[in-house]
């Protein structure tokens, strides 16, 4: 069995003299990134892979590192970013992943009461490139989501809601995207399972945990998407491994892949109630929904009422028999979300394609921000997602574009989306799509005082919120959990008017996880 | 220039083979299928099932510790085996000082620690 010691004296074997000698000629360098000069650079010769079978024969650890400063409201915070690979470790000390990851640190903060946070985005086969570049690290991409106007490259800019005032982030690449691959003998599918991804990932954390010196801080993880699948998983086999876990943050979630009509049903089969406060906040929105007024808030709480009481029942006897209710429910329908009759008619239980193809005339909407259209025809619509098609590209040249000006340097490319999807183990705890509402619970039960907060965005179609506040609904009235929705997509943190909230919100959670209120 | 420069960066997307992927994706057909099987017999778990199921996490991160099938695990087996949380409330678990604990040891802590949160 290959030990730890023995990677660590691959690393240096393999690093070329030539490329050490360029370690040190940088060492003093930096682009206007690095504000005082005594950042590192680091000329990383691997080639890494997202392919199932690849496997890295030559794991390194070293880093590129940066200085600057972020002025924030409340004050200027120097810290540092650290870009490059550590090595997940197995409970044998067998080195299992190369996990790239992006750290960003506040200089001189005390260890032991610094929270530092671990940021996962989903897919699974995603990168985590929206959190890094998008939400809440000292700089972010100014997308103006949800206008379609900002061209691309997006301004790089300081971000006044960074959550560097907070806590130390640490973006993670999950195996096989990014720049993250297995160690061989292991390949990159070894990990593409809701289980052995989580578990490698909880190893991740522990090494950087340990070799950062942070064993004792606050511990949060932060998932978007299929990242709030991966945390809860993670929280549960962290807690489990005698690592506490202060805070989970889930945004635009997926908590129980069994629940959610439209991800998991294809024609639907699962009742699509969950849906219907989102698709009233997008008709509301396009001005299309006769009983929208100008109060969002008011009109998801009537809607919200309305799923649970009459359409939710209504949808359970169309799947059932295909019988349609009364007609004054689908003429509330129509006024509530502006989709015709006859759509209702034909799909009672309505996915979030019919609504989204069929809301406005031969236009298509955002599956992640249903705020985001585009005529069918157009670019914007050429594949099916305006919301996405509009953000990709400006994020794809920036990380490109990012980690050399962050020290590190590697001739791969970045994989923000891998293939993994195509043959991922979805089997969790003998159900064939997991549900990780367990693993909260679980986790819960060994630390009554981890606490759980909910985001997400109120034009959101694919992790509706409503479907999160039912499939959370089943942890009890009691249980640590908060939740906030807002005007918003998926990606939620790229509106520049929640952004703010969602800020707020994140500090006080974590006031409140790690004791401070 | 912004609609050329968009299409350009499409073509290469294209160019790579891959579809844009979507977040969560749509797990492949045959997955859903059998999971829809499966939640005909298995709805949502809610209260006493829900605190099973997450029963049944603990207990087999206890079997997978417990690699000697003793049914029991020292503090020492505990750690190495990777459940440190045990190792960690060992003394409070191990109530009767066996040096042991079972898997109903943890649960019976779990419960009172539980029980005198809600009295607190």
């Amino acid at each position: 069995m290959v030990t730890f010691q023995s990677v660590l004296r691959i690393a240096r074997s393999a690093a070329p003299a030539a490329m050490l000698a360029i370690v040190a000629a940088c060492g003093g360098g930096g682009g206007d990134g690095n504000i005082d000069g005594s950042g590192s650079q680091y000329v990383d010769a691997n080639h890494y892979s997202a392919a199932p079978a690849a496997s890295l024969s030559t794991p390194n650890e070293a880093t590129g590192v940066t200085h600057r400063t972020l002025t924030l409201a409340t004050g200027t915070i120097a810290y540092t970013a650290t870009a490059g690979h550590l090595t997940a470790l197995d409970a044998n000390q067998a080195p299992e992943a190369s996990i790239f990851y992006v750290a960003y640190t506040a200089d001189g903060a005390a260890a032991a009461t610094r929270p530092v946070t671990f940021f996962f985005n989903g897919g699974p086969g995603s990168a985590s490139v929206w959190l890094h570049l998008g939400s809440f690290a000292p700089r972010r991409l100014a997308t103006g989501v949800p206008d379609t106007t900002q061209s691309v490259p997006f301004p790089y800019v300081d971000n006044a809601e960074s959550l560097i005032d907070t806590s130390d982030l640490v973006f993670v690449d999950a195996v096989g995207t990014g720049l993250s691959e297995a160690i061989a003998p292991k390949t990159n599918q070894a990990f593409w399972g809701v289980d052995k991804d989580a578990a490698v990932l909880r190893d991740f954390i522990q090494r950087w945990l340990t070799v950062n010196g942070r064993a004792a801080s606050p511990l949060f993880v932060f998932g978007e998407s299929y990242g709030t699948t991966r945390v809860p998983v993670l929280a549960r086999l962290l807690e489990t491994a005698g690592q506490r876990v202060h805070g989970v943050v889930a945004l635009s979630s997926i908590v129980d892949y069994n629940s959610n009509c439209s991800v998991s049903g294809g024609t639907p089969t699962l009742n699509c109630a969950g849906f219907l406060p989102s698709y009233a906040a997008v008709g509301d929105f396009w001005h299309v929904a006769s009983a929208g007024t100008s109060d969002l808030d008011a009109d998801i709480a009537t809607v919200r009422s309305y799923a649970d009481s009459t359409y939710k029942p209504d949808a359970d006897a169309w799947l059932a028999s295909g019988t349609l209710p009364p007609a004054d429910h689908i003429a509330s329908l129509v006024a509530f979300t502006g989709l015709s009759a006859a759509n209702w008619q034909r799909q009672f239980d309505m996915n979030f394609d019919t609504f989204r193809h069929h809301l406005l005339t031969n236009t298509t909407l955002g599956v992640y921000d249903g705020r985001m259209s585009a005529l069918v025809g157009t670019p914007l619509a050429a594949d099916d997602d305006p919301s996405n098609t509009f953000v990709e590209p400006g994020f794809q040249s920036e990380i490109r574009a990012l980690l050399p000006e962050l020290g590190y340097t590697n001739p791969s490319t970045y994989v923000i989306s891998s293939n993994a999807i195509a043959t991922w183990d979805f089997s969790h705890a003998g159900r064939a799509l997991p549900d990780v509402v367990p693993d909260l619970s679980a986790a819960l039960a060994l630390d009554p005082q981890m606490k759980i907060l909910f985001l997400g965005g109120e034009h959101d179609l694919i992790t509706p919120f409503h479907q999160t506040e039912l499939d959370v609904a089943r942890l009890g009235a009691g249980a640590p959990v908060a939740l906030h929705f807002h005007p918003g997509g998926h990606m939620t943190y790229l509106d520049d008017h929640t952004r703010p909230l969602m800020k707020a919100e994140l500090a006080a959670f974590y006031a409140s996880a790690t004791g401070a209120q | 220039m912004r609609i050329a420069l968009l299409t350009s960066m499409l073509a290469l997307a294209t160019a790579a083979g891959a579809a844009p992927l979507r977040d969560p994706a749509q797990p492949p057909s045959a997955v859903r299928q059998a999971a829809q099987a499966q939640n005909r017999v298995r709805p949502a778990s809610v209260g006493a099932t829900l605190d099973a199921e997450a029963e049944a996490h603990l207990r087999a991160s206890f079997d997978a510790a417990d690699t000697a099938r003793h049914g029991t695990l020292s503090r020492d087996e505990a750690r190495a085996g990777g459940f440190g949380w045990i190792a960690d409330h060992f003394d409070a678990i191990d109530t009767r000082h066996a040096g042991r604990v079972s898997f109903d040891d943890v649960r019976r802590y779990l419960k009172t620690r539980a029980a005198s949160a809600a009295i607190r």
